[in-house]
């Protein structure tokens, strides 16, 4: 019988080998005699394109940049929708107020909303930021709710048997018992937030990880438009990597944690 | 001295509508103070019905309850319950959970500390007290689960099928180790099952329920002696009863 250990390093070695089979793939094509290093640019030369990139400092510039967006836009979005979703979630008032609202603008995708964000208030960082702040909150929302909608009855009924308020049963049961669906839509919106980032940035932007990926289209760069979506994926991956990690943390109580 | 009073009580389900089905029909009953009762039934006579609507968690469409000559509404602390299924709290230490119902009213933490130790020894979890509930047996759950109602002293212990998921052994330990802590205490105990033998190890008093709608068949009065031990489970004198318990039940 595998042991856990022999387990996860099967994994592991699986894992490395399907990165690696891709990554040979991509050389042996573009090392071809008929590649066209316009459409698939060698290696070495998305390598070449991260350093200049990074010693001119528009690398770090556009960085910077997008993780700001991301940060204030996953913050706010994110800290709204806990706000309100917990409240909805509990309170049949609110959900009967919220509920209908929510309903309908769901399946509307935040992107849809760009064109009127940007003849209201224009192509601003305040632009940029709203619109991830929309798509968090959004995706955010829909898991708060149906978290605080998840409650076990029996905790609630045990809480209550012992004397809690409303509003206790609120704080101590059944916030708690939500932690996992709060964590998962965090999670989603932090997806949504990277989604949303390069898509506002594409459209209106004189910075970023998204206009450089234009720039790199416009002026046929493909080595540094393929250089920016490793640097996505990359951030993209450490960032949900840290998530887990807290994720781990708060859920230590839960079977089904990760 | 009675303590809760269960006078003329009538539950329909859907009162008013074609589809109203009436689960109680005309119930009274009264538990005195420090007593052990059992309720027994088969599935659908409403018994756990009546122990929640004991418990506040829902009213009675007819009829009323009253504990210490208050009308029952709505929860309170003075009534104790313990559910069939797992309510202990996941996201809480063994500890924090004994000590959920003295936190809900501020206590301070050389209190909560005090009750922890008490009650974790009293339902025999010393040692365990930083574990997850995840990290404990069934029987070890509800032992949490009956400590920490124990813990928030309530007047009545309501106790819905406690021990109704578990294995038999477990089962018949839990039930000694109930008695044990009851001894102690002498809370008034209202107690729900179907398993005959259980009721008579247990109780004084059993009420006997008949189904569709739920009405009182019959009330025995339990005159084994206290302390109960496992050998009387085989005495012709508590076989005699579970037998004449049986017969009256609906099968």
């Amino acid at each position: 019988m595998p042991t856990w250990n022999t387990l996860g390093s099967r994994r592991l070695l699986l894992g490395v080998l399907s990165v690696a089979t891709v990554f040979a793939a991509y050389v042996w094509v573009t090392n071809l005699p008929d590649n066209n290093p316009a459409l698939l640019p060698p290696i070495r030369d998305i390598v070449t394109s991260f350093f200049t990139n990074l010693t001119d400092g528009n690398l770090i510039t556009a960085l910077g940049a997008s993780l700001f967006r991301i940060g204030m836009g996953f913050l706010i979005g994110t800290t709204l929708a806990l706000v309100l979703g917990c409240l909805i979630g509990w309170y049949q008032t609110m959900e009967y107020i919220f509920d209908p609202l929510i309903e309908a603008v769901r399946p509307i995708p935040p992107l849809a909303y760009i064109p009127i964000i940007i003849i209201w208030f224009g192509i601003g960082e305040f632009s940029r930021v709203l619109i991830i702040t929309i798509a968090c909150f959004m995706v955010c929302v829909v898991n708060v709710i149906a978290g605080m909608k998840n409650v076990p009855q029996v905790y609630v009924d045990a809480a209550s048997t012992m004397g809690a308020t409303r509003f206790q049963v609120f704080r101590t049961v059944a916030v708690p018992a939500a932690t996992p669906f709060i964590i998962t839509g965090y999670r989603i919106a932090l997806a949504a937030a990277w989604t949303t980032l390069v898509a506002s940035e594409l459209l209106a932007a004189q910075n970023g990880l998204g206009f450089l990926l234009q720039e790199g289209r416009r002026y046929f760069l493909t080595d540094q438009v393929m250089m920016i979506i490793i640097i996505i994926g990359a951030c993209a991956f450490i960032m949900d990597r840290i998530f887990r990690k807290i994720q781990a943390r708060l859920m230590q109580w839960s079977e089904a944690r990760e | 001295m009675p303590e809760i009073i269960v006078d003329h009580l009538t539950h329909t389900f859907g009162k008013g509508t074609p589809d109203a089905l009436t689960v109680l029909d005309d119930i009274n009953l009264t538990f005195e103070s420090g007593s052990f009762n059992a309720i027994v039934g088969t599935s659908g006579c409403g018994k756990s019905t009546l122990l929640k609507m004991m418990a506040g968690l829902f009213d009675p469409s007819d009829g009323r309850m009253t504990l210490d000559g208050d009308v029952i509404r709505g929860t309170d602390r003075r009534r104790g319950m313990v559910f069939q299924q797992d309510a202990v709290f996941p996201w809480m230490t063994v500890a924090k959970n004994i000590s959920y119902g003295p936190r809900l009213r501020g206590a301070g933490r050389a209190e909560q500390r005090e009750i922890e130790a008490k009650w974790t020894e009293m339902v025999g979890l010393k040692g365990f007290e930083d574990r997850w509930p995840r990290e404990l047996s069934g029987g070890m759950r509800k032992r949490v689960d009956i400590g920490r109602v124990y813990a928030n002293d309530p007047d009545v212990l309501l106790m819905d099928e406690p021990f109704g998921a578990l294995d038999a052994q477990t089962k018949e330990r839990m039930q000694s180790d109930l008695l044990a802590a009851w001894a102690q205490s002498r809370k008034t105990v209202v107690f729900v099952t179907h398993d005959l033998e259980e009721a008579i190890f247990l109780a004084d008093r059993i009420v006997v329920m008949s189904a569709r709608p739920g009405r009182i068949r019959h009330i025995e009065q339990v005159s084994l002696p206290r302390p109960r031990t496992d050998e009387m489970r085989l005495t012709d004198e508590f076989i005699q009863v579970k037998r004449r318990l049986w017969e009256m039940l609906d099968h």
